[in-house]
């Protein structure tokens, strides 16, 4: 930290030190004081808006964003107000008069933050459904990403996250005012756009507008499935991953992040670790170690036994033709300290420096 | 060299160049300016212009054609076979009902204006000023004289909010940045406002003086002329008066003018969006602060006004602040005031500001029938009864009416116009230009014009009941002013005709 004085910013009363360039959402996150957010995420650049988090500055004509709004010495703020409250239930109003009308229809699969919201801070409505004009994409055949517009509220998060975080920008939003929607380009598939597929536009969406296709067929929502937490196998980061399992069919149905800030992956994960899952339950999927036997079929067998006869097959190869007849290629899958191992065991074991990594090329 | 983000700057350029959106056109210029093609497409469907390259005749459904049978023209170009779309303003409601058809050439307009007089310091009906003396004044007297006189004339954005203007001189000369721009805003777009297209046409080399002498004051080295895309006549008449400057030496050879169309956004008239435009993206508000002055064009500290503010400096430098001031009739200077809707001449006006309603009136060759209500100053102004016709239209009067002098459109309403209906067109209009950024305007708009359609049915006032809420939430919590401002044609409408809304007075 800096030496310079430091500065304090009043929320409902407490004095709260912060630095440069803070929002007021932050300091007021710091001091555990709630504001509620719809387009915020702490990856992005925040948007200001879905304008749940207005909160009251003294001295400024209108309520501010605390996601956007900086922190500035003296500043007094309130988050408590009849006016700020009076503007949650608005916001949360408009959006469900917008989108879906029951909590039945919105929760179908993910759960909705507009909905919890209305449990928390309540909503001035129900109004009258808006006749909503979002054009959807309907040609869109790709097999993990479905998008509702029935459901979006146009925070943007997912665009953003595309362009921000990912750096893909296979997503926009398009049009203008009442037909906003978000687009690929010319509306084309997702699969024909730059998408990478890593779903995470589906893990930003409060709304479950960006919705993951498997678990959408499967059916049930997301609130009936218990989330495992583990590490995806696919490569070496270690990425932390939760597997949505449906217990009563003994199922993976889906892949979710954990929330960004909590693990080494920050909330992301890449196509394969988000909706490669289907091998889990393939029925042709190997569960054991197979050794082919004299008849020249594979035959299932316990690790020792395919283990020592892949060592006895190194040892005889490296006896008849010489350590360099032989050569160790390790899989992307491994983790660093994995690929140590074996280039250890080609160098010191075999005594050869035939050795590569799948992923090094 | 290109500037950094330059090529992003290309995109609205190279979609105008291509012809507008059609498939395959936003990977066209993603190759070109290595913009995302999806960022592209974003940006191509958010300008009526480019977004519908095919739709044909633009018919104009803003307030004052609506009062002159816009739909009545709408209906024989569908018989006659013509392939046409509705265009919410196209600012040029003194010969509503007005249409456009973007691939033939402007037809002229002619407008009444106020006659020859050379102590109006616009005098539309006069000559233009081509001395370029009040440049060489103030390349003599220096930019703390200017800065001086600026101040005692007491000159205010005549765009709309009025702020005034030597606070935004100065705050830029005050910043250590010296990469500073000059921004013409020229989007002209609210219902009822044809001042400046009136501007740019009769007075070209008042604008560019004006210009000259705020990049010559704050040390700019760029000019952006951002003028909308329907405006092609007034574009030309500017490019010729900075070609005709340029040749008589009278402006700085290091100066570099910019010509930048708009592409139908009326929200790019804000002045962050018209920044995003210029910037190559879609133009939607900023959140503020920082304010332009700090951090706007390319983040760079930059100065956008009106063109009737700026067109206004020669003036002021030549006859001097006071001189200006003292032409104000309850605040300072003359003001454009656009008569038009149920007036028998409508056309530009310059009267001094504060001017009132009835005397405006008779400028405009008294209304077409009876009196009912006014809307002073564009669509986000809202209505006033007849009974405030003596109002004086001025940015303080009128602010205490609970309304807004705005840019000074005014709309005259005569006694056959339904309030509920009046409500309606400036409803749709809001509708069909907001940006869709912020959720109050986005879903605000479209349920203002869904319920008040609802009611027109059967006018049940029961369906009227959320109504008040939602204009108290769009007013409160929209990023900008087009949100803020959506509602109050329908809050005023019902405040001063209760009746016609089914409630009581």
């Amino acid at each position: 930290m800096s030496d310079s004085k430091k500065q304090f910013i009043v929320i409902d009363g407490n004095e709260l030190s912060f630095e440069d360039g803070e929002t007021v959402l932050q300091v007021a996150a710091r001091a555990e004081i709630e504001i509620p957010t719809l387009c915020w995420d702490p990856r992005l650049e925040p948007a200001g808006a879905c304008r749940m988090c207005l909160v009251e500055v003294e001295g400024a004509r209108l309520m501010q964003p605390a996601c956007s709004y900086k922190a500035a010495s003296g500043m007094v703020v309130r988050t408590q107000t009849d006016k700020v409250r009076r503007n949650q239930q608005f916001i949360v109003a408009l959006h469900q008069a917008d989108t879906v009308q029951t909590r039945e229809e919105a929760e179908s699969n993910e759960p909705s933050k507009l909905w919890s919201h209305a449990d928390l801070y309540g909503t001035a409505g129900p109004w009258p459904a808006v006749e909503q004009v979002r054009a959807d994409r309907p040609l869109d055949d790709n097999r993990f990403i479905q998008y509702r517009p029935e459901h979006c509220i146009l925070c943007s998060l997912c665009t953003r996250y595309c362009d921000q975080v990912e750096a893909v920008s296979a997503i926009s939003l398009a049009g203008r005012g009442a037909t906003t929607t978000i687009s690929t380009a010319d509306r084309v598939a997702l699969t024909d756009s730059t998408c990478e597929l890593c779903g995470g536009c589906v893990d930003v969406c409060p709304t479950g507008a960006m919705s993951d296709k498997p678990a959408l067929l499967w059916g049930k929502p997301e609130k009936e499935l218990e989330k495992v937490q583990t590490t995806c196998n696919f490569c070496g980061v270690g990425c932390q991953i939760q597997l949505n399992v449906d217990r009563e069919a003994n199922r993976v149905v889906k892949v979710t992040a954990p929330d960004p800030g909590t693990t080494v992956n920050d909330g992301n994960t890449c196509v394969k670790g988000r909706f490669a899952n289907d091998f889990v339950h393939h029925e042709e999927r190997l569960t054991t170690p197979l050794v082919r036997g004299d008849d020249g079929g594979l035959h299932p067998a316990t690790w020792d036994e395919a283990l020592d006869r892949a060592a006895q097959g190194l040892i005889r190869i490296a006896e008849q033709h010489g350590p360099d007849s032989l050569a160790f290629v390790s899989s992307s899958r491994c983790t660093g300290e994995e690929n140590y191992l074996v280039q250890k065991m080609a160098r010191a074991a075999f005594r050869t420096h035939n050795v590569h990594q799948c992923a090094a090329t | 060299m290109l500037p950094k983000g330059a090529s992003r700057e290309a995109v609205l350029p190279l979609l105008d160049d291509l012809g507008g959106l059609r498939p395959g056109t936003s990977d066209e210029v993603r190759q070109r300016s290595g913009v995302p093609a999806a960022d592209v497409y974003g940006v191509g469907t958010f300008y009526s212009l480019l977004r519908e390259p095919e739709a044909g005749v633009r018919v104009c459904q803003g307030l004052s054609c609506q009062l002159h049978g816009c739909e009545d023209l709408k209906a024989d170009l569908d018989a006659a076979g013509v392939a046409n779309t509705w265009a919410s303003c196209l600012g040029r409601c003194d010969v509503a009902p007005a249409s456009w058809d973007p691939d033939a050439e402007e037809p002229p307009v002619t407008t009444h204006l106020s006659p020859d007089d050379p102590d109006l310091p616009l005098n539309l009906s006069g000559r233009d000023a081509e001395s370029y003396d009040a440049l060489r004044r103030v390349r003599r007297e220096g930019p703390e004289w200017l800065l001086g006189e600026l101040e005692t004339s007491g000159l205010s954005g005549r765009g709309g909010a009025g702020f005034p203007a030597h606070i935004k001189w100065r705050a830029i000369r005050n910043q250590e940045e010296t990469e500073r721009y000059v921004v013409l805003n020229a989007d002209e777009g609210e219902p009822g406002t044809f001042k400046d297209r009136e501007v740019m046409l009769r007075r070209p080399h008042l604008v560019i003086e004006g210009l000259a002498i705020a990049a010559e004051v704050l040390e700019a080295r760029d000019v952006y002329l951002y003028t909308r895309g329907e405006f092609r006549r007034a574009v030309h008449a500017m490019e010729r008066a900075v070609e005709e400057a340029k040749t008589r030496g009278d402006l700085d050879d290091e100066l570099r003018w910019h010509f930048v169309e708009g592409h139908g956004a009326y929200i790019c008239g804000e002045e962050t969006a018209l920044l995003e435009s210029l910037e190559g993206k879609r133009g939607m508000p900023r959140m503020k602060p920082p304010f332009p002055v700090e951090k706007g064009f390319r983040g760079k500290p930059t100065l956008i006004q009106n063109v009737e503010t700026i067109a206004n400096m020669t003036a002021i430098v030549l006859r001097g602040g006071q001189w200006w001031k003292d032409l104000g009739a309850t605040q300072p200077g003359t003001k454009l005031y656009c008569m038009s809707g149920h007036v028998n001449k409508p056309g530009v006006y310059e009267a001094p500001m504060g001017t009132s309603m009835a005397e405006l009136l008779e400028l405009a060759g008294g209304v077409d029938g009876t009196l009912k209500a006014f809307s002073p100053g564009g669509a986000s102004s809202g209505y006033l009864p007849a009974s405030k016709v003596d109002v004086t239209m001025d940015f303080k009067s009128l602010q205490e009416e609970g309304c807004m002098l705005g840019s000074a459109g005014v709309v005259v309403l005569n006694e056959t116009v339904d309030m509920v209906e009046a409500a309606l067109h400036q409803a749709i209009f809001f509708e069909y230009e907001s940006c869709g950024q912020c959720s109050p305007c986005r879903i605000g708009t479209q349920i203002v014009r869904q319920t008040l359609e609802r009611y027109l049915e059967n006018r049940d006032p029961a369906a009227l009941s959320h109504l008040d809420e939602v204009s108290w939430g769009m007013e409160q919590a929209s990023i900008c002013g087009l949100g803020q401002a959506a509602s109050w044609p329908l809050t005023s409408a019902i405040k001063y005709f209760p009746g016609e809304f089914g409630r009581s007075a």
